[in-house]
């Protein structure tokens, strides 16, 4: 109760501050006079009388002060004069604060930025859904491995039953994660959009309403005769259709077959998963127009499925859990045969589906360690700099404070001028972030089909200016610190300055730490590049240039299979009369893409101990010599072969052939792929090569024939097969203009993609390694210069008395040589345990590659030498005569 | 001679002013200050501009209530008086007081014998 009164006395100082200053004068005035009046009637002359007055009544400049900080807060007015001195002492030394500034601000920048990742993945709930607090996401997991392989989306059947089971949640939805790629007869052109097959509870659910006509429902979504009905997105409303606002009721074809548009969504809705922004949404059981798929519905091997359901009020979390468990294992007990150790695990839903999550979060954890690291290095240099600053700032903080500032006074003054630095710095840094998220995504293969909204939300600003605050005072309240506990006697007293001993040992340390963390960030990011570098050089088995690609599926379309093969012979015929095409073929997918066939083969049919798991590719005759792939022994495929599925012919790869035959000539022997009843002649053997991700280890490959109607064509030509892309777009669009090539492009484009994660993490850290050196030497570089100026009278000495310019640098150079040396163990120490976090990014260089830390110590030292080198030379320039006069 | 004045008790002040005001009726600062001067028979030193801040912190607690009059030689001077709260104030003090006082007095006797 007391502070609320005296808060309120404060408060009514406020409005009154003005006339209580000018009463309480007069008050002290004429107490003032009637102490005079009282020792001139003892006889005092005038002078002495109000000398005596005065002494008796004390400092009434300092009375003053505390009447004033009584009735009133620290006022805006005082803060405003601070922050007005503040600025003008920035003024004063605009390169070195604008040094500070820029160094804070890209550390800050940096970080906002991979924050700004986190927030878009992790913490931003999905735009327009109203229900996310009861949302959980369930996740079939397997009990026999681990991992995140363990973690599998739904089959319909399981999602069919736990919907209609559960009593803890209100209602289950589900989504194909997939989505749905369609061909969109636009008047007669086709057009690829993307789709997303929903359960008929999915915008109920979600809370998410309509803005013209109505959302899917669960009459839509009957496993008996669904209706042929679709909700777009507002964007493709906006975009591709003119904001058309009598759309409700049209017909869009798709596929061939006619849907009727139902509604459009909300601006911004684009679902529950991260990266995926579709066209429309349509009800999961029409599926089959879209996945060609029959029996999807019914599959208990098939899982496509993301699910989530709401739950009831009063229920939370641990009663879902335990129902899904039970669910579990009675879908267990009635279906040995696919459901046999799965369960079923919740997660809180959010963008990023629960089992990924934790990677997510460890990889963004990553670069927010490296980045906090930089920005550490960065606050290690203002605050060195401020402290030589408040050095030469003793003599004004020692007049302040015998002028009545107190020591909370002093303080506040000084973090109020490093709160400035870091405020503006926070300014650029958000700028530069947003520059930074774009750069990012730039980064991004234009053919990933990943859509990331990375907004600038009051969640990425909150962190921004929480960052810069705490940057603020945490490079400031040591200098801070130090310049308010001035002894203003001694220092207002004596001319010269001695050069602290503790303050220059405060900035050593500083320095040390600054060199750890430098060799730190510098060995992981050269470990980063080294390892990009490397990648860049892994033979991927196949060319890297002058080879087109696209993909095509005409099977989307509903073409029967003789339709899709006579498309496939005439873009064929087509394509190979190309100017420059030298050969062309077709393979089911491109290796190191995202899909994948596996089976397994062995030499006998039946059980058979040496059985091996062998990744299937599907070709075309000529796929070998058109992706530049060796045919080491045998020969290829001939069409009739590849397009029958009885051939019984294949082409393995050295690997495979090397474990099945080992030293033996395998061409011509029989091979048992995986619930085949025929064994198959082996025809050719090729050339090894990396087929999942470039860091894999030799992997066995079957390659045959009888492709999918999804096929990629690859072009080889004789020079660069840029130009070559709109032809073939055009020629796909001749053959059948209801076909749309997707992922046109060139080779070297399509291996942007599995070299993405390399290289995403190369440019972070190799951005954060010459920051943090480039940080360092500054700071390096500023502080030996400050102790030259420092020591100008000392040389001076030394070289009156004799010493050579070569010992004055000698002086200078052991100084900083001997900080820089502790820094750098220090650092290597770390660096050692830092790369061991690295480890699974690395290709091909171990996590504690020699070179690269000799190299990185060396680089440290260099640049650490040339740094004190600089200011040294200065210092052996030194003329005795004008240094001496100096003080 | 200032060597052997001790300085006033923090807080004493304050219990002084009102004590003062309490015994007096409606005073002003200088009237204060000679008061304890008189009372303390210079054992106190005091800087009688630490008679303002007492006089703004009592104030602020709504102790004591101020008025503009004119003093005894016809000038403007501002005077204070004890509030009904102030009193009641007082009474808790004096008694807080006498309690340590007495405390104390006994704790040093007692040094004194052992």
């Amino acid at each position: 109760m007391r502070w609320l009164r005296l808060w309120a006395a404060k408060a009514m100082g406020l409005l009154t501050g003005k006339r209580l200053n000018r009463e309480f004068e007069a008050e002290i005035e004429s107490h003032l006079q009637l102490l005079t009046e009282r020792y001139l009637r003892q006889g005092m002359s005038r002078a002495e009388a109000d000398t005596a007055a005065r002494r008796q009544f004390g400092n009434v400049a300092v009375l003053q002060e505390k009447q004033r900080a009584q009735w009133s807060f620290a006022s805006p007015a005082e803060w405003f004069g601070d922050i007005r001195f503040g600025l003008r002492m920035m003024r004063k030394k605009p390169w070195s604060n604008a040094a500070v500034v820029l160094a804070l601000a890209l550390g800050i920048g940096m970080n906002v930025a991979v924050f700004s990742f986190v927030n878009a993945l992790l913490l931003r709930p999905p735009e327009g859904v109203t229900a996310m607090g009861s949302l959980l996401e369930i996740w079939l997991h397997s009990r026999t491995s681990t991992g995140v392989q363990s973690y599998m989306p739904f089959t319909y059947p399981d999602y069919a039953y736990y919907r209609d089971q559960s009593r803890a949640l209100e209602g289950v939805l589900a989504f194909d994660g997939d989505g749905a790629p369609t061909i969109w007869n636009r008047s007669g052109q086709g057009q690829v959009i993307q789709g997303q097959l929903v359960s008929g509870n999915y915008f109920s659910l979600l809370g998410v309403h309509a803005i013209l006509g109505r959302t899917i429902s669960s009459g839509d979504d009957q496993t008996v005769s669904p209706h042929p009905v679709v909700v777009l997105s507002h964007s493709f409303w906006q975009h591709e259709l003119g904001s058309d606002p009598g759309i409700v009721g049209r017909t869009l074809v798709l596929n061939g077959a006619a849907f009727s548009v139902i509604g459009v969504a909300p601006p911004g809705f684009a679902g529950l998963l991260v990266g995926s922004a579709p066209d429309f949404w349509a009800p999961l059981t029409l599926q089959e127009q879209f996945t060609h798929d029959k029996e999807r519905l019914t599959n208990r091997h098939g899982y496509w499925l993301i699910v989530a359901g709401r739950m009831r009020p009063g229920i939370d979390a641990r009663n879902v859990r335990a129902e899904m468990h039970v669910l579990a294992h009675q879908l267990e007990l009635n279906y040995p045969d696919s459901n046999k150790d799965m369960d079923a695990m919740v997660y809180p839903a959010t963008l990023v589906p629960g089992p990924y999550r934790e990677y997510v979060s460890a990889f963004t954890g990553l670069l927010l360690a490296v980045f906090a690291l930089v920005l550490a290095i960065a606050c290690t240099n203002a605050a060195s700099l401020l402290l030589a600053r408040a050095t030469g700032r003793t003599r004004e903080m020692a007049i302040r404070s015998a002028l009545g500032a107190g020591r909370a006074r002093l303080i506040r003054q000084m973090l109020v001028e490093s709160l400035l630095l870091s405020a503006i710095a926070g300014l650029a840094g958000v700028i530069l972030a947003w520059w930074f998220a774009r750069l990012l995504l730039e980064l991004k293969p234009a053919t990933l089909p990943i859509a990331l909204e990375v907004p600038l939300d009051w969640r990425v600003l909150l962190f921004a200016l929480l960052v810069s605050v705490a940057t603020g005072i945490l490079f400031g309240l040591v200098p801070a610190l130090r310049s308010a506990a001035v002894n203003a006697a001694p220092v207002l007293k004596e001319e010269t300055q001695s050069a602290g001993l503790r303050k220059s040992r405060l900035r050593s340390l500083l320095l040390i730490g600054e060199i750890a963390a430098c060799v730190v960030l510098l060995a992981g990011a050269t470990l980063c590049v080294r390892s990009l570098m490397h990648a860049n050089t892994i033979d991927p088995g196949f060319d890297t240039q002058h080879i087109a690609v696209a993909t095509l599926d005409p099977g989307t379309l509903g073409y029967s299979p003789e339709k899709v093969d006579a498309f496939y012979r005439q873009l064929m015929g087509r394509v190979q009369a190309l100017p420059g095409v030298t050969a062309a073929s077709y393979v089911n997918h491109l290796p190191l893409g995202t899909s994948r066939e596996a089976t397994s083969a062995s030499r006998h049919i039946g059980q058979d101990p040496d059985r091996i798991r062998v990744d299937v590719f599907r070709v075309d005759p000529g796929y070998f010599s058109t992706m530049g792939i060796a045919l080491l022994s045998g020969r290829d495929f001939t069409q009739r072969e590849s397009d029958s599925p009885e051939a019984g012919v294949v082409i393995v790869n050295e690997m495979l052939a090397r474990k099945l035959w080992p030293a033996q000539n395998s061409v011509g022997k029989r091979i048992a792929l995986g619930g085949e009843k025929a064994t198959s002649e082996v025809i050719g053997v090729v050339k090894s090569g990396k087929y999942r991700t470039l860091g894999e280890g030799p992997v066995a490959v079957v390659f045959r024939g009888t492709l999918p109607p999804a096929r990629t064509l690859v072009i080889r030509t004789s020079a660069d097969a840029r130009p070559l892309l709109d032809e073939v777009r055009r020629t796909v669009q001749v053959v059948d203009p209801m076909m749309a090539a997707t992922g046109t492009q060139t080779i070297e484009e399509y291996m942007s993609l599995p070299l993405f994660p390399a290289r995403t993490t190369g440019l972070l850290l190799g951005a954060s390694g010459i920051l943090a050196v480039t940080l360092t030497a500054i700071g390096l570089f500023g502080v030996i210069a400050y102790v030259v100026s420092q020591r100008t009278h000392e040389i001076g000495v030394r070289m009156a008395l004799g010493a050579q310019p070569t010992d004055v640098l000698k002086i200078v150079m052991r100084q900083g040589m001997y900080v820089t040396s502790i820094g750098l163990c220090i650092g290597l120490v770390g660096a050692f345990g830092a790369a061991r976090l690295l480890a699974p990014l690395l290709y091909g260089i171990g996590v504690n590659d020699p070179v690269t830390l000799i190299g990185v110590a060396a680089g440290v030292m260099a640049v650490a030498m040339l740094a004190c080198y600089v200011p040294a030379r200065r210092a052996m320039r030194v003329d005795p005569a004008v240094a001496l006069r100096y003080e | 001679m200032a060597e052997k004045k001790s300085d006033v008790l923090q807080g004493t002040l304050d219990l002084m002013v009102l004590k003062t005001l309490h015994a007096m009726g409606p005073l002003h600062g200088f009237g204060i200050a000679r008061r304890i001067e008189q009372l303390s028979k210079d054992v106190l030193q005091l800087n009688e501009g630490t008679v303002y801040t007492s006089l703004l912190r009592l104030q602020q607690q709504g102790w004591i209530d101020s008025k503009w009059g004119t003093s005894e030689n016809n000038r403007k001077a501002r005077f204070y008086s004890i509030t009904r709260k102030g009193t009641r104030q007082l009474e808790l003090e004096t008694e807080n007081w006498e309690r340590i006082a007495a405390v104390i007095g006994r704790v040093l006797r007692l040094e004194r014998q052992g």
